[in-house]
Formats: C-alpha cells, structure tokens, sequence
C-alpha cells in the first residue's frame, strides 16, 4: 500500500465528515449528529491515519473528562503522582486540553499531517483557560521519591468539559483528545453522575469502543458503596453495546470529598486512593501494541457502523430532492399532454396530401397505356363534378389550429412556472428548495429556456426529416416493388376493362345501356380511391404517434433529465452531498480492511504481553476489581 | 414606608388590574381565533397562547385579597434545592438524598392560613407541605425538580411548573452555577420574572486555591447578562439541616463549622422579613409589567406586512399577463366554430333579412336557400359528419346557438383551456412572487380561482360575444344605419316600383296607343323587377357584406374583451383583497397594541417604588 494513498484517503474522508457536520449545524434538526460526526472525523486523522502511516504504538493515551467543576484536573494530579493540573474552584475553568507527558524516556510525539485537527500546539505555556483552539503539552516534573513511573507509557491529557454554557465553543477540543484517547477516564461527582450531557457523552465513547474507567468524585464515605450501586445500575446498565457488539466492562472506583492535604499530595497522602486508579488503568490494558489496535480497529468498527447512520443525515434532503424530481417528471407529462392536446390532435398534416396524389398517379398506366386512361378518364368526368360538388358540401373546414411553435413556448413556460411555484412554494420548509427559489430567475429559467431553445432546433430538423420520410416512404413502398406495383396497375386496368366489355356484351346491341359504362368504371375509381385514402391515413396516423416518441425523445426528455439534475450541480450541497454519500461508505470500508490488514501484520510480531507493569508493592492486592473505597 | 401606604395603596391597583388582564386576555384569544390571511406559524401561536395563559393566571391570581407570592427553586440535580428548602422549613419535607435525581415530585410549602384550593391549579397536584410560620404567610415555596438529569420527564415537570413562578431562587453549585440547561433556562426566563441566586454548597468553593472563586465568577456572567448588582446567597444548606436535626429547636443554633462568607441566615431573613408586602405587591406589579410587555413585543412581531404598493403592482403586472391570455383563449374559441362558419354566416344572413318587405324578401329567401343549401344537407347527409374529418360536433338542425356554443366551449376546454388555466395560475404565482408579493398568501386563493367553473364562464362569453356581434350587424350605428336605411328603403320599394312601372308602362301603351304587348313585353313584368332586385342585391352584398371572415375578426375582438375582462374580474381582486385584509389585520393588530398599552400604562402610572430592581436585570 502507497503511503500516499492511504494518506490522502484518510485526509478525503476526514474532510468529508467535517463537511458533514457542518451540513448537519447548518440544519437545526440534525445538529444532534453533529457531535458524532466530529468524532468520526477526529477518530480518522487521530487514531486511524497515524496507525496505518505506521507510527509507533508508543505512547498511548488517557483522556480524562467530565463535567464541570467534578474534578478532571485533580483526577490528572492523581494519574501523574504530582500537582500538575490547575485544579480550580472556578467550574468551566479549562478551555482547552493539555497533555502530560510521562517521566521515562523521552518518545517522538505524532506527526502526522492533519493529527489533532484545527488545533495547534502551543509552543510556549499559557493557563489551562486560555479559550482558544491550541493543545499544551507539558511534562511531569520527576518525582521526588524517585520511584519509577507506572504510567510511563502514557500521555496523560486534561480536558475541558461539556457542560456550562460556554462549552459550545469548545467542545470540539475536547472531541479531538476523546477520539485521541486509548483511556478514558470520566469523572463524575455525586452530583453530576445522572447528568444527561455527560452521560450522552460516554455513551458516544463507549460506541467509539474506547476503555473507560469512571472515577466517582467527592463521595461521602457512608454512602460510597450504594452510590457506586446505583451509578452502576443507572447509567452503566444503560451504556450502549461496543462496536463487536458486546456489553462494554466499565470499572468503577469512588473517590471522597478529600481534604487539601490528600488533594494536593497524590503520591503521598492520597496514594490509598491513587493506587485504586492506576490499578483500573493497568488492568484495562495489556500492552502497547495491542492496546492501540484495540483502539484503531474499535474506531474503523465505529466509523463502519455510524457509515450506516451517515444517510440519516442526509435523507431529508434527498427526500426533498426525490420531490423536486418528481415535479419535474410531472412537468413533462403536462408538457406532453399539452403538446398532444392543443396541437397534434388538430394538426391535419397537410403536406401529406401531396403524397397521397402522387399513390394516386403511381397507380395510373404509364407509355401507350396512358391513351386509353385519358379515354376513362373522359368516361369519368360526370362522376369527378358531382363528387367534388358533394364533396364541398360536406367537408368542414378545419378547427383552428394553434402553431406548433406558440403551443411548444407556452408549453415550456407552463412548465417552468410550475416548478418555479412549486420551488416557491416550499421554500420555507427546506434548504433546497429555497435554493432552487432564489437561483430560478438568474439561473435556471434562462439555463433551461436556451437548452430547449437548442433542443427545438433539433427537434424541428428531425421532424421535417420524419415527415419528408414517411411520406417518401409510401410512395417508395409501391415504386420499389415493381411486381406489386404492376399488378395493382394492370388489375385495376383489367376490371375497368372487364367492366366495360361485360356491358357492352350483356347489352348487345348498344342503346341506352351503354350509360352503364362510365357508371361502372367511376364506381372502380372509387373504390381505388378509398384504398388508396385508407393507407395513406395509416400512415398519417403513424406520423402523427411518431411526433408524439419524437417530443418525448428529442424535447422534454433531455431537458427533464437536466432539470431533474440541475439542483444537485454547479457547487450546491446536494451535489456534495451525493458526493459524500457516495464516497464515505466506500472509503470507510476500505479503511476498515486496511486497519484489518496492518492489524493482522502487527500482532504476530508482537504477542500481547502479561498486564502488569512494575508497580509499587502490594497494590494490586490491595484493589479488588471495580473496588469502592476501602 | 408607613404602614398605612402599604395596606391602602397597593390593594385596589393589583385588584382592579385582574379585570383588565382578564379582559386583555379574553381579546388575545378572540385574536388567535379569528381566522386570518397571515398565517401564523405554530411557534407563534404556541408562545401568544402561552401569554393568554399567563395573563389569566395573573389576573385569577391577584384577585384576591392578599395576594401571594410563588417562589420557585430552579437549578441542576444535586445542587441542593430540597436541601435548601428542608433548611429553610427546618423539617425534612422535601426528600433529600445523594441518588440522582432525587425530586421527581414537587413540593409546595405554604402557609396554613391559605386554603389550597387558592393555590394555582398546577400546583394543587404537587406534594404540599403546610407551615404556621407568620414571615412566610404569604409565600409559597416550590421545590422544582431537576433540569439537566437523564430523566427527562423530570425537566418537562419543571417547565410546566415555571409559569407560575413570580421570583426564580437560580439554585447553582460550585459545579452547576453556569451549566448550559440552567442558563439557558434562566436567559429564557429572564425577562418575564424576578431572579435572585443562590450558590449552595459553599463549603466546597471555598477550597483555599487559587483562582477565580465560583461566586466572583457567577457575578461576572451576571452582569453579563444585564444583573449589575443582583442578589446572590452564598449557603451551605446541609450544616443547617445537621444543625436543627441535632438541636431540635427553631431556629437552629447558627452551626459552629460553617464556612467563611456563609449567608444563609441572609436568605431566610429575605425571605421571611425582606419581601414584606410593599416588595410582594411591587414584584406582583412588575410581573405584570414585564408580561404585557411580552405580550406588545409577540403581537407587534405578528403585524402582518402593508402589502398595498405590492398589489398594486401585481395588479399591473397581471393585466399584461391576463390580456395575452384572453387573446390567446380567443382565438381558439373562434377557431373551435371554424368549421361551422357556413352555418354561422347563414344564421346571420338569416337574420338580416327579417327586415326585407315584399318581393325583396322572397327573392332573399329564395337565393339564400340555395346559396347556404349545404348547411342543410350536410344534416341530411346520414353518417356524414362521422366519417369526414373536422365534424367532431353534431350541428343541430335546428340552430341552437347556446346548444352549439357549449359544445364548441367544452371542446375547446377539454383541447386548450383547462391546460392553459392551471399553467395560468402558475404564470400568475410565479409574477406576484417577482413582484415581492408572499406567495404564501397568494397561492390559496389564486389556486380556487383557477378552480372556478370556467367552462360555464367561457360559454357564456362565447354565447353573449356572438350575441353583441349579430345585434350589431343588424343594428348598426353610424354612416353604416345611414346607408342600410337607405338599402332597405331601396330593396322594400324599388322591386314594386319597377313592377307598377313596367306594368303600369305596358297598360298605358295598351290603352292610349292599342300596341298589344307580344311575349317578350309580358316578360319584362318580371324580368324588370328581377334585374332590380339583383342590383339591390348586389349593391347590399357589396356595401353590407355579411362574410365569415369579417364576423370572425369582430367576434375574436369582441370575445378578447369580453374574456379580459372575466379574467380580471376574477383574478385582479386577489392581491387587493389580500392588501385590504391584511391592512385590516394590521389594524386589528394596533388595537391589540393599543389595549396592552392603555393595561400597561395604567400599571405604570400607579406602580410603587419599592426595593426590588436588583431582582431583574437590564
């Protein structure tokens, strides 16, 4: 696998998840999904691309959060062993996350592009409040007592909370060390243990498949026991499935309200209730390695199952899209109704009749024959006035017909104008619509007009061509078929003749009778006529469904097909919504086998190690699993 | 502060104020009942209706004769408020524990002097709780459950609850005093009731670190938010609850570890003495103040827009729009009779001779007959009309002109017309939208115009168009009457004259000169006044022509005018309907304004001075 290219999908997919979620805050019926995006997104360029770039697993990381004011910074003085975290009255008090790094051996820090998002390293130091989108890393001073650190592979991060007012502005910072973490440790008081914005917190990061250990803060030692009871069966009984779908095992430990003495002595005073902690830490991870692809393939889980959730995002607008397609679609029935109504089932066809006279002609004798067609002709000339006479008394004159230019413009602007309505008409009730509102007049009206305008030309080339055809092709149907032709001829030739010599002969001697001749031989003529009339409205009528394919091919369907189209082009978000829709699922895939695969390359290399790392004596014996307080 | 100003004064204003919410309230509703053009979203009927309630609650409220004062406790769960109240009551009667949540019922405390059927309704199904404490007679404390828990029903529980609240005690904690729910709850609350804060708790703000002190920091959002000095208690509710459950007596002994800056005995002596009833009736007042505030403030963001200048100019605009349509439908109600123009210019011509006399009229009967014979024999013709093309409608023998013209609309309809009227509303829609008119308001009632039975309306254009154009021909106004006068004249007495002429000619040569008038001389009796009746004739066809193509170009004029002029009676009077009823609403608005204010002014003129301002900011 090319670097690159993992690289640049990793950076494709993080961006498309931003631009998701700031889809999702533009709309305030979906900024719900918002949070779970950004995690999404932080999980991507903060765990998935540095692991498959092949950074080390080294260091791993804890990230401790909470509500305000429950005790983060004192949970991280804990984890370090010295005060290092400003711990404060002030509820809210840190803005922005800061990462402790441990006193071992110095180790390289990520570099991967994109890693930790819009958030910059502060390069000098600064108090935990400053509110600005920065990252602080700073290092545990060496202990005193010189004992090794027992969190020596970990970064210890302090984050800001979630919960008081100016949160908003800063909870994406705490989102990015969140999917960050290999640990998280959520610290809750007594009082804000059943808080609602907490608790939808570390259900997001129990579906992120991260460990967690809970640290109970400022319990009051009699009621430790049946408050970690109760935490457990309220809101550990409710944590969401993890991503291989099993109940997620969340240690549980009970902190008191501590005196100043414990507080700000972790190593010393406090280490009883130290102890308990990096215990739960320890015993949640095996060793580095397996702990990061723990974490890395949790967050490929996680993003393949929240792929699922990605069309929820998205389908009102698709909906609302799927609606402007299909008043497009009924557009183009009313513009063919029209077209069909108001002209074609008025429209005579007029230039056909030439072709129908030129059957007529074909049917006639040619050379020395045409003598004795004058000569019936002559016979039939009583017949030809009385008919045309008749024939001008009974025919009609036509309905007036509308040009099939007017009908056409008036049809499109119908349509138009129905779709702009409709756009109108909706236009408060979603984005979309509002969009294709306001570009109507500049943009799609004018773009749709000259589209048909070079429709139109097509269309009236191939429909003079269709014209010209058909009627060559009644012609050319009797004249490329000589034997046909000639036997039609000369059987027509044959009854006239039969006619007049049966006549003469049943007659004999010639008298009054004779008459009977022109009046047979009009009668054939006749008959011939009507058959001749007979095809040739045939094939009018077959001109006439033709137009009707011809419109619907040549006009309406291209343009409805554009129009249908048209919101979802030239930069709207729905064109980049589709994009996203349609690339995100993929490449989440993708990345999941990728993380399978460098995964499965790892873990042979290195067999997970036994759990326990050097500690001081007798703790673990002295912390019974997802122990209370002694 | 006497006394006797503060029994006399305050009573009759708060009591005359209940009629006037009341009425306030019953024209708000009247309001929302009415039906209107300019919709009002569901969001803003949802916070008036909400308004109307409040109103009456006020108004039942400070009908009586001391009125009281509802105070509710609001903050986050954990923070303390059943604590406070159990500290402030010294009994344990609201539940306190360390679960979370740990109110989910409400708890009102009340004196026992006020029979509970006086508390408001919502609070009649809460847990009560009755005391015979004299500082607090009038006062009812209510503990609220909490609004940030997973337990969402409990928040709903609160909501409902907060209208009736006249002060907000924001309970906060060292954790919880600016937790988003809380505060955005108090920013929505903020201008409709008195606030004042507690930061319970205070033993753990204390803590000896450096930094900014929870309490320093509350204050500065405070003031923030407009509350430059507002009242703020810093308590630890639980060492006085420990203090009286050990001594057992009221009041309890002040607890010897209690933190520096602890101010509880502050808030229960506010509560108790501060709030007398100058500060009750004042905070009564004020709520009612800043309630119909909110309710101008809604109402004037409900005045419709003055949309005169915009009808106007969809006006204009339509009349452009309808007149190219009634063109257009014109010409193809006159193109729908093409075929029957023989019919049309024999009913014409058929007409015209009925004022002919004499032998003109024979003559005219005659050659007509034969001239227009067709139109008669295509009826007798059987199957004629279904074989040939273009006579789709059966021609009446009889001519039926309404018959035969409904006929002629429904075909028309059924092609052209009732295609074109639905692209019509659009085109119409579309225009007004151009013309900054809301489309909103346009669509309903354009929509039923088009809707309207337009075939009927169609035919009777057609029907009276045809009508004005046959009197006209026979009527005609001008040089025309002049010279068919003059036609008549001639065609009713030239024939006769030329027969007594020739024939009186003949028998004056008969007798004078005894010249015997051979056949050729006896013919000329008829032939003479047969060549003068075709000379009329002709002169008539020639000065009067009755053609198919003159009556079609006068009949697609007139049939025009006549359909602009039905489409716009129809349709230009929706926008300026729609004007003139918003133009209405928005009056109905203004005296909606104007009422509040009167209610608003009244208040204001005989409000006391009391000491309350810090309990509402800016």
């Amino acid at each position: 696998m090319e670097p690159t290219e993992h690289r640049s999908a990793v950076g494709q997919l993080a961006d498309d998840l931003r631009w998701l979620e700031d889809h999702c805050r533009r709309q305030p019926e979906l900024s719900a999904h918002a949070g779970t995006l950004r995690l999404a997104s932080a999980l991507t360029r903060n765990v998935i691309g540095p692991f498959l770039e092949g950074q080390p697993a080294r260091p791993l990381h804890i990230a401790v959060v909470g509500g305000a004011g429950a005790g983060k910074s004192t949970v991280v003085n804990f984890l370090s062993g010295t005060v290092v975290a400003e711990a404060n009255p002030q509820a809210g008090y840190t803005r922005h996350p800061t990462a402790f790094l441990p006193t071992g051996p110095a180790f390289q820090w990520p570099t991967y592009i994109g890693f930790m998002g819009s958030l910059n390293r502060l390069s000098g130091e600064k108090p935990a409040n400053a509110d600005e989108d920065v990252y602080q890393v700073k290092r545990i001073p060496v202990s005193k007592s010189g004992d090794a650190d027992p969190l020596s592979d970990f970064v210890i991060w302090d984050c800001p909370d979630m919960t008081t007012w100016a949160s908003l502005v800063y909870v994406n910072r705490l989102l990015e060390v969140a999917a960050l973490a290999d640990v998280i440790v959520y610290v809750a008081s007594d009082e804000r243990y059943n808080d609602e914005v907490p608790t939808q917190f570390l259900h997001m990061l129990v579906k992120a498949g991260k460990a967690v250990v809970v640290v109970l803060t400022k319990v009051r030692e009699p009621d430790a026991a049946a408050l970690t009871d109760h935490f457990k069966r309220e809101i550990l009984g409710r944590l969401p499935k993890l991503p291989d779908g099993t109940t997620p095992a969340v240690p549980v430990i009970a902190f008191p309200q501590m005196p100043q003495s414990e507080r700000t002595d972790p190593s010393g005073a406090g280490a009883k209730h130290r102890v308990l902690l990096l215990n739960q830490i320890l015993m949640a991870v095996d060793s580095d390695a397996s702990m990061r692809i723990r974490t890395v393939s949790n967050a490929a889980k996680f993003l393949s199952t929240a792929g699922a959730g990605l069309l929820d995002v998205a389908r009102k607008d698709l909906a609302e899209f799927d609606a402007w397609k299909s008043a497009v679609v009924s557009g183009k029935a009313e513009f063919e109704e029209r077209y069909r109504n108001e002209f074609l089932s008025g429209e005579q066809f007029h230039r056909f009749d030439r072709y129908r006279d030129q059957l007529m002609d074909l049917l006639e004798l040619p050379g020395a024959g045409r003598m004795l067609g004058g000569f019936i002709w002559l016979l039939r000339s009583p017949y030809r006035w009385t008919r045309d006479y008749v024939a001008g008394l009974i025919v009609r004159p036509d309905v007036f017909n509308l040009s099939e230019q007017t009908v056409l413009t008036a049809s499109l602007t119908g349509w138009l104008d129905k779709l702009q309505a409709e756009a109108l008409r909706r236009s408060s009730t979603h984005a979309v619509w509002k969009q294709i509102a306001i570009r109507f007049d500049t943009e799609l009206g004018p773009q749709a007009r000259e589209r048909f305008n070079q429709e139109l030309r097509n269309f009236e080339m191939k429909e003079t061509d269709e014209l010209e055809q058909a009627g060559k092709k009644l012609v050319e149907g009797l004249e490329g078929r000589p034997a046909l032709l000639y036997s039609l001829r000369s059987g027509k030739l044959i009854v006239d003749l039969v006619a007049v010599g049966s006549v003469v002969a049943l007659t004999w001697p010639p008298g009054w009778y004779l008459l009977l001749i022109p009046v047979l031989v009009s009668a054939t003529h006749q008959a011939t006529e009507l058959a001749v009339r007979a095809v040739a409205e045939g094939a009018r009528a077959r001109v006439r469904h033709q137009r009707e394919t011809l419109v619907s091919g040549v006009l309406t369907t291209p343009l409805s097909t554009w129009l249908a189209e048209w919101p979802a082009t030239g930069g709207s978000s729905i064109e980049k919504l589709q994009q996203v829709l349609h690339r995100v699922p993929e490449t989440i895939r993708q990345m999941e086998q990728r993380v399978k695969a460098k995964a499965a390359e790892l873990v042979p290399v290195k067999p997970p190690t036994p759990s326990v790392l050097p500690l001081p004596p007798g703790v673990l014996t002295e912390a019974p699993k997802d122990s209370t307080t002694p | 502060m006497s006394e006797a100003a503060t029994v006399a004064e305050p009573q009759p204003l708060l009591r005359t104020l209940a009629p006037l919410l009341r009425g306030l309230e019953r024209q708000v509703r009247t309001w929302l009942d009415t039906r209107r053009r300019f919709p009002l979203t569901m969001l803003q009927r949802a916070e008036l209706e909400g308004l109307a309630d409040d109103l009456r609650r006020q108004g039942d409220a400070l009908d009586v004769e001391k009125p009281l004062l509802t105070i509710m406790l609001m903050g986050g769960t954990g923070v303390g408020k059943s604590s406070l109240l159990n500290a402030l009551s010294g009994a344990p009667i609201a539940q306190a524990a360390f679960t979370r949540p740990t109110t989910r019922d409400p708890v009102v405390y009340f004196h026992n002097s006020v029979r509970s059927d006086r508390l408001d309704p919502a609070l009649r199904l809460c847990r009560l709780a009755q005391h015979d404490r004299a500082g607090l007679e009038q006062k009812i404390i209510v503990d609220t459950p909490d609004l940030d828990s997973n337990d969402l029903a409990n928040r709903e529980k609160l909501k409902a609850l907060l209208p009736i609240a006249d002060i907000v005690l924001y309970v906060g904690s060292q954790e919880k005093y600016h937790d988003k729910l809380g505060w955005d709850l108090f920013k929505e609350q903020r201008q409709r009731r008195a606030f004042a804060f507690v930061l319970n708790k205070w033993d753990r703000c204390v803590t000896g670190e450096s930094g900014l002190r929870p309490d320093e920091d509350l204050l500065k959002d405070l003031k923030d938010e407009g509350f430059a000095n507002p009242l703020l208690f810093r308590t630890t509710a639980q060492l006085w609850i420990d203090s009286a459950a050990k001594s057992g007596t009221w009041p309890p002994p002040t607890p010897p570890d209690l933190p520096e800056g602890e101010q509880f005995t502050l808030l229960r002596n506010w509560l108790e003495l501060g709030l007398t009833r100058l500060e009750i009736e004042a905070v009564k007042a004020r709520g009612v103040g800043q309630l119909l505030s909110s309710v101008s403030r809604v109402v004037d963001g409900l005045r419709p827009p003055d949309l005169t200048a915009e009808s106007e100019k969809v006006k204009d605009a339509w009349k452009q729009t309808l007149a190219a349509e009634a063109d257009v439908q014109g010409e193809v109600l006159v193109g729908t009779l093409e075929p029957y123009q023989t019919e049309v210019e024999h009913h014409f011509s058929v007409e015209d001779q009925q004022r002919y006399r004499g032998l003109m009229a024979a003559y005219l009967r005659f050659s007509t007959r034969m001239r227009y014979s067709k139109s008669g024999l295509r009826d007798r013709i059987p199957f004629a009309g279904r074989i040939l093309p273009g006579a789709k409608v059966e021609t009446p023998v009889e001519w039926n002109l309404g018959e035969f013209v409904q006929e002629c609309a429904r075909s028309a309809g059924e092609r052209v017309l009732d295609q074109r009227t639905t692209a019509l509303v659009n085109r119409l829609l579309v225009e007004g939208d151009q013309r900054g008119f809301p489309l909103a308001l346009l669509n309903d009632p354009t929509s039923a115009v088009g809707r309207m039975d337009w075939r009927d309306r169609v035919t009777r254009a057609v029907i009276d168009s045809l009508a004005e154009v046959e009197r006209e021909a026979t009527n005609p106004t001008g040089w025309r009457r002049v010279l068919r006068g003059t036609l008549t004249t001639m065609a009713n007495t030239l024939p006769e004259l030329a027969l007594i002429v020739t024939a009186g000619t003949l028998l004056f040569n008969f007798i004078v000169h005894q010249i015997t008038p051979g056949m050729f001389e006896m013919s000329l009796i008829a032939l003479i006044p047969l060549v003068v009746i075709i000379a009329v004739h002709l002169l008539i066809l020639m000065l009067l022509p009755i053609r198919w193509q003159a009556i079609r170009e006068r009949f697609r004029t007139k049939l025009a005018t006549r359909m602009t002029e039905e489409l716009e009676r129809a349709y230009l009077k929706v926008p300026v309907d729609i004007a003139a009823a918003l133009r209405e609403e928005r009056k109905q608005v203004d005296v909606l304004i104007a009422e509040t204010k009167v209610v608003s002014d009244f208040l204001a003129e005989r409000q006391q001075a009391a000491q309350v301002t810090e309990l509402y900011g800016a």
